[in-house]
């Protein structure tokens, strides 16, 4: 497939390594010349030097054979003017558009096919606020993500000392929690992953993914770790685009303070939120941190465009007592470093968006992609087409499927109704199949896997 | 006569065609269909690259059979496309394509429409066939090979596959 991905920033370069490597022809166009070279450097892509929605720069990166274009310059409005070209005056047939402001957002018919003509509009601060919102509503997971519009819930947890599953084999599980039917996806010790059966003991520190009917997550967690409490009072540091969003949504339910050190923007913020608590002052400033009593707070969310300040807020409210701290940080190093030290989960938007775009890259009938560990992994919900002699899935039992290396299919989603994944379960047309991949190499092969034969009307 | 020759009429043949990618390539059958049949280009090119999507018409051996369904066509029409450069493709075995016969059906598909798929990978399962139709040297003579090309009846439906 062809690609055009406007902009070389965080996410247009995840995307562009995440591509790369399969069979796909990528042009990456920036206004920045060196970095367009690093990036050239280190990947088997072409770039272009340019402003990205105009013409003649969109003409030597090749639109008019493009089969898809991501836009995800710093602008909306080159984004949003790109997409319009490129719909119109080249026949793009799939145009994707990173969109940042809400003011945007709320008048979807500016992506309609006559207007903007957006296919895909994404907004990272919604993905991230949602994935926050999440970690608030189940306290102790690292991450909750959602399948099948919401019916199957992936839950990442690390196993600790003293959880009821810690030393015990898998198949334990269903000991502990009969009227629940869980599938464990993946373990990753450290690094590594390790393909769960039925004899894979739990480890102290192990990394589990487990999957289950949403309604059944939360007796899943209390298996897998002692339940933390709820969460009731939460403190957010940095007051912008995601920290408001992350306080609205929560101001309802929860004792919210959010501390931001912009006096206009707390004007702002004041008039925009009802109930929250707003604080003018410096997210590092340790004495502020003390009169805010943030001891007693049950999460601290550090969501601040400086990265360093996240890092150093959270630190500094961990070691003063609050119970859990979650810091956005956008240097992929500092993920990697950082992530279940101190601090005890690290959010990369990159990360975060990146699952949304791939979703609409991937060949085949694909609805959702969640890109996990830090792009190493990848659980995708592929929708079922055909018969068994147009697709190599339909009509086979689940231990006939040869999946590749790594791969599981952990549940089928049949209209309403959540089948978790055992060994005689047959796969049908219609079937929205719930696939984890632990090796991002073999997506490739799980797309094919999936795909109809040339056969198929 | 076989099912395909009657659906694929003789102007909807074009030769050598130069295009640079898969895109173009749909682009040119949303205007052979529109100038000859009267349907909208855009229409068609959606239709066929949704189908793209569920994975690739590709048969491998540098051939291809894109097909789509089109709200309100009555009968299934086709065009034959031979390319002057192959186009990838994303075909199973990963060779480009230079041979394309391009499948149009009511959006009501009938068992009818799965038939004719079949004969045409059948079809293009001849090596010796294949190369005729790159040697062609016009319109007239493609017909003419296509028409007088016998499907084998019992070996139908395994060539589907």
């Amino acid at each position: 497939m062809k690609i055009i991905i406007l902009g070389a920033g965080q996410v247009g370069t995840s995307v562009a390594e995440s591509l790369v490597s399969e069979a796909n022809d990528i042009t990456v166009v920036d206004v920045d010349g060196p970095r367009l070279r690093l990036l050239q450097d280190r990947l088997d892509l072409r770039t272009v030097l340019g402003s990205a929605a105009h013409p003649p720069v969109l003409n030597s990166a090749g639109i008019e054979d493009a089969d898809m274009l991501i836009a995800v310059t710093q602008s909306d409005e080159i984004n949003l003017v790109a997409c319009k070209v490129a719909a119109h005056q080249y026949n793009v047939p799939t145009r994707i558009a990173r969109i940042r402001a809400p003011q945007y957002l709320a008048n979807p018919q500016l992506f309609a096919p006559d207007c903007f003509a957006v296919d895909y509009a994404i907004c990272p601060e919604q993905l991230i606020t949602e994935y926050l919102v999440k970690l608030v509503k189940f306290p102790g997971a690292l991450q909750v993500l959602e399948f099948a519009d919401g019916r199957v819930s992936l839950v990442a947890v690390r196993a600790f000392e003293g959880g009821p599953l810690v030393g015990h084999q898998l198949q334990d599980i269903r000991k502990h929690i009969p009227n629940v039917d869980v599938r464990v996806a993946a373990i990753f010790r450290g690094d590594r992953p390790i393909v769960p059966e039925g004899t894979t003991v739990v480890e102290v520190g192990d990394e589990v993914f487990c999957l289950a009917a949403s309604q059944n997550i939360r007796k899943v967690m209390q298996e897998l770790r002692r339940m933390d409490k709820p969460a009731h009072r939460i403190m957010i540091a940095g007051g912008g685009n995601i920290g408001l969003r992350f306080a609205r949504a929560l101001e309802r339910d929860y004792t919210v303070k959010i501390l931001e050190h912009n006096k206009r923007r707390c004007e702002e913020l004041s008039t925009q939120l009802s109930t929250a608590l707003v604080l003018q002052g410096d997210v590092t400033d340790e004495s502020l941190l003390e009169a805010e009593n943030v001891d007693e707070m049950d999460l601290f969310v550090a969501v601040t465009n400086d990265d360093e300040n996240n890092i150093m807020s959270c630190l500094l409210a961990k070691r003063m007592g609050a119970r859990r701290v979650v810091a956005l940080i956008n240097r992929r190093s500092y993920v990697d470093l950082l992530q279940s030290g101190q601090i005890d989960i690290a959010i990369s938007p990159a990360q975060a968006t990146i699952g949304s775009l791939l979703a609409h890259v991937r060949r085949g009938d694909i609805t959702e992609v969640h890109s996990l560990r830090r792009g190493a992994a990848e659980a995708l919900e592929a929708v079922v087409h055909g018969d068994a002699a147009s697709c190599r899935v339909v009509g086979r039992q689940l231990d006939q499927i040869e999946l590749p290396k790594g791969t599981t299919i952990a549940a089928l989603v049949r209209g309403e109704e959540v089948l978790m994944a055992h060994h005689d379960l047959v796969i049908q047309s219609g079937d929205h199949a719930i696939v984890f991949v632990t090796n991002k190499k073999m997506v490739p092969k799980v797309e094919k896997l999936f795909q109809v034969s040339a056969g198929f009307l | 006569m076989n099912l395909i020759s009657k659906l694929l009429p003789p102007s909807n043949i074009v030769l050598d065609l130069e295009v640079s990618s898969k895109k173009r390539m749909f682009e040119q059958a949303g205007l052979i269909f529109e100038n000859n049949q009267g349907l909208a280009r855009s229409l068609v090119f959606d239709s066929l690259f949704a189908r793209e999507r569920l994975g690739s018409t590709g048969l491998g051996q540098g051939v291809a059979i894109p097909h789509g369904r089109i709200k309100g066509l009555r009968e299934a029409v086709a065009a034959f496309v031979r390319l002057a450069t192959p186009v990838p493709f994303d075909s199973p075995d990963g060779k480009p394509v230079n041979l394309l016969f391009v499948l149009l059906v009511p959006e009501q598909a009938t068992e009818q429409h799965l038939q004719i798929l079949s004969e045409l990978a059948q079809m293009f399962s001849d090596p010796d066939l294949r190369e005729q139709f790159i040697q062609a040297q016009d319109a007239g003579a493609l017909h003419q090979l296509i028409s007088n090309w016998q499907p084998d009846v019992t070996d139908q439906h395994r060539a589907a596959v």
